[in-house]
């Protein structure tokens, strides 16, 4: 009983120091079972370390030590592999044979076989995928619980005599087992705790991809420029906490932010055969620093040690990667593996995105500039047989028009922006308006009523005169008697209005003809600017009124 | 004299060819249009020898205002255009009367001294497209109302002119009873009555071979003996 008391007390104290451990940033090369070389040794010094720790701790009796050195052996054995198991359970195992004793040769050898077995769960658990059971505790403690049976039963074999080691066995057997099952299994939760931290950590890194990917949003619409490359990559950086960020293109670097910006300079071509395999084959490119070495090839000198390299595609070919590095002294954190890869397929997507709209834009574009060149030779021809038919009669008037239809021309060549304030397509339309209304002379009214807070609104060029056209095609030139046309700017709830109403009523007759083309662009192109709760609504009542609503975000207003 | 009718829709294009037939003693402007229907209208009351006529113009356009003519008393016609291309090839290849618009002095005076040589004998608008006749140009009291063929119930005339029945009500056209007779799918029944077959619900037969045809809004039309036969035909009754 007081061995068992004894050995619990001991097993406390070495979890105290276990869990101590546990808050030092070492603990984290224990999270993931990896096969490269700098978590190994940190393995492997610390859990030897344990192993020795659990031999001071032990009690002596019946000239041997009751102990939990086995703790350390397994442990060390299932995070570190085989290998590593093998020289924990050897360092400790020579230690303890130094102290002496009739079992220390038996000691020594079931310590090795103790670590080798915690190594060879691992490897088998990790084999089969399940390398998760290993921050199991129930693993660890029956792991360990073989072990320690495997102990005494090596103890019974090698120590001499077999009575001394018999009853030796019986005083020890059940405590040892006990404690240091209990001990590893304890060990381990603490590992996992820290482990389940940690992936709290992972989703907060998942929110700063979000975060990353909101502040690129926009950025990337324009491409892969070296402006662009350089405010992502510093995004990158600023967010992951990575040694380096790189972007590049196919052919060079676009732009390098962190430990080495001496070196890697933007605009210098791509020289890193892992880039270059990532370009070729599309494929993320991992140098871990050991089993794939990166070394930098610009500098002998460079201080980064890992590298991940993620290609970024659009439309099927890579145009250039993201890398992200890590210096020697550190690990390349998996976290930031994925990080790196999400990242870059956000960028991928975006960049998709970027150009899709661009082609939109253009396409909305030419189809304005083709509308233009449809219409304005029909309204300059019957604009000229107006003046040329008034040209006797009223020269005065004549001259007026000929004013108008020139200040109609100038405003749409001087438009090649693509916004204009509501005072200047008013004017535009206006001179447009004061032609046609010359042509319909006797028979067309307008009535203009804008909210004059609303004349330096900012909206699209030619938003309202294909409108105030298609009114006058379709609806007023369609009126046997008056046509009457109003146009309209109030602010609503949720944006500001224009109306064109015109009192023919005829739209759903000619709604899908060449004059809804005009509309149908307008439409589309404030849709793309400002989203498809915007952008025109007809309201028709049939040969009593058309109006269309032209409906506009709020916050265009002009400072 | 010439008796000259100007149908356009716009005010300064009016002006202008009364202008240019001003500088002409032999030309007398006998009326000023602004649409179709009004065109008829004055038509059918001034019987000009010529129109000048533009094509496009509100709801009916000068090509259909020619279908809806009576053919025996069709004035000459000038057609005035802006810029269909296909009507002025059509134009030029059946030899019509066009100008262009803004129309010149020359070729306006050129016009009428074929008009003049012409000295009234009828012209041939043989070749011209006339668009099916789809709505009939009516007036309630001063207002100009087109019905479409397909609510029309019959069609009448008396002294005051010819009346378009609809199942709301009734209103007046310039269209004569021949044209509409031709130009539609409205059967005759009455030497005074066209109706149209798909509004008739009964036909009932009176003494003396006469008949009444009660309409789908339960108006009554005359039949006229001479009509019946060929209307119970229609009916398969024959």
């Amino acid at each position: 009983m007081d061995v068992i008391i004894s050995l619990l007390q001991q097993m406390s104290v070495y979890l105290v120091i276990a869990y101590l451990f546990s808050k030092t940033p070492l603990l984290k090369s224990l999270f993931t079972v990896s096969m490269r070389l700098p978590p190994k040794a940190v393995i492997y010094v610390v859990f030897s370390g344990f192993c020795i720790l659990g031999t001071y701790f032990g009690l002596n009796m019946l000239d041997a030590i009751a102990n939990t050195r086995a703790i350390g052996a397994v442990l060390g054995g299932m995070l570190g592999g085989p290998v590593v198991g093998f020289l924990i359970g050897l360092t400790g195992g020579l230690h303890r044979y130094t102290l002496g004793g009739f079992t220390d040769l038996a000691c020594a050898l079931s310590t090795t076989a103790e670590g080798l077995l915690g190594g060879l769960v691992c490897l088998y658990l990790v084999r089969r995928g399940k390398a998760d059971l290993l921050f199991n505790p129930s693993t660890v403690f029956t792991v360990t619980l073989i072990a320690e049976c495997l102990q005494m039963a090596i103890i019974l074999a090698v120590a001499q005599p077999f009575e001394r080691a018999l009853s030796l066995v019986e005083v020890i057997a059940a405590p040892m087992i006990l404690a240091n099952s209990m001990g590893a299994a304890l060990f381990m939760s603490m590992i996992r705790d820290q482990r389940n931290m940690f992936e709290k950590y992972s989703q907060i890194s998942a929110a700063k991809t979000l975060r990353i990917a909101e502040s690129a949003v926009g950025i990337t619409l324009e491409g892969l420029t070296q402006e662009t490359a350089e405010r992502i990559a510093r995004i990158v950086y600023e967010e992951t906490g990575v040694g380096a960020v790189a972007m590049t293109d196919r052919e060079k670097i676009l732009a390098f932010v962190g430990i080495g910006a001496d070196h890697h300079t933007p605009g210098a071509t791509l020289m890193s055969e892992h880039s270059r395999r990532a370009i070729e084959t599309g494929e993320v490119v991992f140098a871990d620093g050991v089993e794939l070495p990166y070394s930098c090839s610009l500098s002998k000198n460079c201080k980064l040690g890992s590298s991940l390299v993620v290609p970024i595609r659009a439309d099927n070919e890579v145009i250039g990667t993201l890398k992200l590095y890590e210096p020697k002294h550190k690990l390349f954190l998996s976290i930031n593996r994925a990080l790196g890869e999400g990242i870059a397929n956000l960028l991928s997507n975006q960049i998709l995105a970027g150009r899709y709209d661009q082609q939109k834009h253009l396409l909305v574009q030419s189809e304005l500039k083709l509308l233009q060149a449809q219409i304005n030779p029909h309204f300059l021809f019957n604009a000229l047989n107006t003046i040329s038919a008034i040209i006797r009669t009223n020269p005065n008037q004549a001259r007026e028009l000929l004013v108008h239809l020139s200040n109609f021309f100038r405003k749409n060549l001087k438009r090649g922006s693509d916004m204009t304030t509501l005072r200047e397509e008013l004017d535009h339309v206006n001179s447009f308006l004061r032609i046609q209304k010359a042509r319909f002379e006797d028979r067309m009214h307008v009535d203009i009523d804008i909210d004059p807070g609303l004349l330096e609104v900012r909206i699209p060029t030619f938003t309202l005169q294909p409108i105030v056209e298609n009114a006058i095609q379709h609806g007023i030139s369609n009126v046997l008697d008056e046509g009457r046309i109003a146009i309209r700017a109030e602010t609503g709830p949720d944006g500001i209005y224009l109306l064109v109403e015109d009192n023919a009523g005829s739209y759903s007759d000619t709604g899908r003809s060449a004059g809804g083309l005009g509309m149908g662009i307008v439409d589309k192109r404030i849709k793309n600017l400002y989203g498809e709760t915007f952008g025109i609504t007809v309201d028709c009542r049939e040969g009593e009124w058309t109006r269309i609503w032209i409906k506009l975000p709020q916050e265009e207003m002009a400072a | 004299m010439i008796r000259a009718l100007i149908v356009d829709d716009e005010l300064y294009a009016r002006e202008e060819i009364a202008l240019l037939a001003a500088g002409h003693d032999d030309v007398e402007i006998v009326g000023s249009c602004s649409n179709a229907v009004e065109a008829l209208k004055g038509i059918n009351r001034e019987k000009p020898d010529v129109v000048f006529l533009d094509i496009q113009m509100p709801r009916i356009s000068g090509i259909e205002l020619i279908g809806m003519l009576d053919p025996e008393q069709m004035p000459r016609i000038v057609f005035v255009t802006a810029f269909d291309e296909y009507a002025v090839a059509a134009f030029e290849e059946n030899a019509f009367d066009y100008l262009l618009k803004p129309v010149e002095r020359q070729r306006f005076d050129k016009t009428l001294a074929r008009i003049r040589k012409a000295n009234g004998a009828p012209q041939s608008l043989k070749g011209l497209e006339i668009p099916e006749l789809t709505q009939i140009p009516c007036f309630t009291g001063n207002r100009i109302r087109l019905v479409r063929l397909g609510d029309v119930e019959y069609v009448y005339s008396d002294i005051s002119g010819v009346h378009v029945v609809t199942a709301e009500g009734d209103s007046s056209t310039d269209m004569t009873l021949k044209v509409l007779e031709e130009k539609t799918d409205l059967i005759q029944c009455h030497r005074q009555y066209l109706v149209r077959l798909d509004r008739v619900r009964e036909i009932k037969l009176l003494d003396n071979g006469l008949a009444e045809i009660v309409t789908v809004s339960g108006r009554t039309v005359p039949v006229s003996r001479r009509n019946l036969r060929d209307l119970k035909e229609r009916f398969g009754l024959g």
